[in-house]
């Protein structure tokens, strides 16, 4: 059953780049706007072989996980005041669910003039982008507690932060999951973005350098790995957690 | 020598246009020692009487006193076991039934000795480092039980505990649980809707009369220990108790 699905996206991903290889033989537009597969992936391998591809990962990366690492902090504690006091939610909740609909993107002009060029703008983005998703997720999380779990906690004793860290997150955590796996969509979203507007280094700045140099190729190229890279971290780490969580959870 | 004592408790069940009056004032007296079993007919209020004595919810009207002094919220003497149990999925066996030590700033190994002796007591201690979904009904309920046991309170407050279960498991639970009374020396509320249930387990049983419910009933239940659902000498005071409840139960047509 497994394999079966695995095969079908196997097969359909080669239809996919033959299709595209035939399109581009028949040069229908010309191959410096329309590259083939081939070029592509010669242009991925020229820019892994002179490292620039793995640096421009690997700083991409890094920025996304301090970001996301602020996003959750942030957002969990947020969450879970607006889940426990009233008055948070009621007053800072609804500020929350406004700057949510702000694009993370939008957030560029204001980090380049509050933290100039800098890393430290790139994070600000995607930091923000991904703050709202997280503390969101973890407030519907902490308000769907069974409440017999905090009874039991509290009868046994657990109360502040005892309570907090020992029954509130964890029974929490199905739901706080989700908000991590959309906070990183968006911190990844912002990245790039981020990255294309102002940064040197990254896979968004390797992508604008592809554009002043007219090279679709290396456009193209980035734009496959942005995109492997996505599926890898939602098919493999964020899976993974979940399926762990669900069935200990006995949500399955 | 009274070791629970409650006066007078009322409590309404508030809906958004009216409030209905849910206990019409329940005097209980229960000594130390005592296996109580609350019966009466389903929403009476004899769950939320449980969860006023456990602290959990407070009385519009009335005092709880626990050694005479009135209480005001939960507390480790009082431990409530919960229909569904409540266990914690998060934890394995071993860490759910050490919840409570934990929270008491006890240590790692000291933790382990005392949760021993109760996931021991409860035939658990095979099962320590699995996970609460992978645990049937009735082994949720003997951790509950643990659970409970290891914080070693004065009164245990079950709510309906083997409601969930089958006849068998639920057979079994019911001689442990009179093996675990008179082991420990507990004193038990428990509250159940099957009387057979309650004339097997208690040493009194409360019959709570329909909304606005009083105890209508105390009855002091004398067989030897273990009893088994299937004892034929129980059956007359099950009938008893069964006539006392009928037409409360009839009432709420």
């Amino acid at each position: 059953m497994k394999k079966n699905i695995f095969a079908k996206k196997i097969i359909f991903f080669i239809i996919l780049i033959l299709f595209w290889q035939v399109i581009s033989m028949a040069e229908i537009w010309p191959n410096n706007i329309f590259p083939s597969p081939y070029e592509v992936g010669e242009d991925l391998i020229f820019s892994a072989s002179d490292g620039s591809l793995f640096f421009g990962i690997g700083t991409s990366i890094m920025r996304l996980i301090v970001g996301l690492a602020i996003a959750i902090a942030g957002g969990v504690v947020l969450g879970i005041f607006m889940a426990r006091v009233e008055s948070v939610n009621q007053t800072i909740g609804s500020l929350v669910l406004g700057l949510q609909s702000i694009p993370s993107i939008a957030w560029v002009p204001l980090a380049i003039l509050w933290f100039g060029l800098t890393d430290g703008g790139i994070i600000f983005v995607t930091a923000i982008g991904a703050i709202f998703a997280v503390t969101i997720n973890t407030y519907t999380g902490v308000k769907n507690i069974d409440p017999h779990y905090v009874e039991a906690a509290r009868n046994m004793g657990a109360k502040g932060t005892q309570l907090i860290t020992n029954v509130l997150i964890p029974a929490a955590f199905p739901y706080m999951i989700s908000g991590f796996k959309q906070g990183w969509a968006f911190a990844w979203r912002g990245v790039i973005g981020a990255e294309l507007l102002f940064s040197f280094l990254g896979l968004g700045f390797l992508l604008n350098v592809g554009r002043q140099l007219n090279d679709v190729s290396q456009v193209i190229s980035i734009m496959l790995v942005i995109m492997l890279i996505g599926m890898a971290v939602d098919g493999f780490i964020f899976k993974k957690i979940e399926n762990k969580v669900m069935s200990r959870w006995g949500l399955r | 020598m009274t070791k629970l004592e409650t006066k007078g408790i009322v409590k309404y069940f508030k809906h958004e246009s009216h409030q209905l009056m849910a206990l019409g004032g329940v005097d209980l007296n229960v000594e130390d020692g005592d296996f109580v079993c609350l019966v009466g007919p389903s929403g009476c209020g004899k769950s939320t009487f449980l969860r006023i004595i456990a602290g959990l919810e407070t009385p519009d009207e009335g005092q709880v006193l626990f050694d005479g002094k009135p209480i005001t919220t939960t507390g480790p003497e009082r431990i409530m076991v919960f229909q569904e149990g409540a266990l914690f999925p998060w934890l394995k066996v071993q860490d759910n039934v050490e919840f409570g030590l934990k929270m008491a700033g006890i240590p790692k190994e000291e933790r382990a000795q005392i949760s021993k002796r109760y996931l021991d007591m409860m035939q658990l201690t095979k099962f320590s480092n699995s996970f609460t979904y992978q645990l049937s009904t009735g082994m949720k309920q003997r951790v509950a039980i643990a659970r409970a046991l290891v914080m070693d309170p004065d009164v245990l407050l079950m709510d309906e505990p083997f409601a969930a279960l089958d006849a068998q498991t639920r057979d079994l639970l019911l001689v442990e649980m009179q093996l675990i009374w008179e082991k420990t020396k507990k004193t038990i509320l428990f509250v159940t809707h099957n009387v057979a249930e309650a004339v097997v387990l208690g040493t009194k049983v409360a019959v709570f009369s329909n909304r606005p419910s009083k105890i209508k009933k105390l009855m002091a239940v004398d067989f030897k220990r273990p009893r088994l659902t299937e004892d034929e000498n129980l059956l007359g005071l099950q009938q008893e108790i069964l006539s006392e409840l009928r037409p409360e139960v009839k009432k709420e047509r």
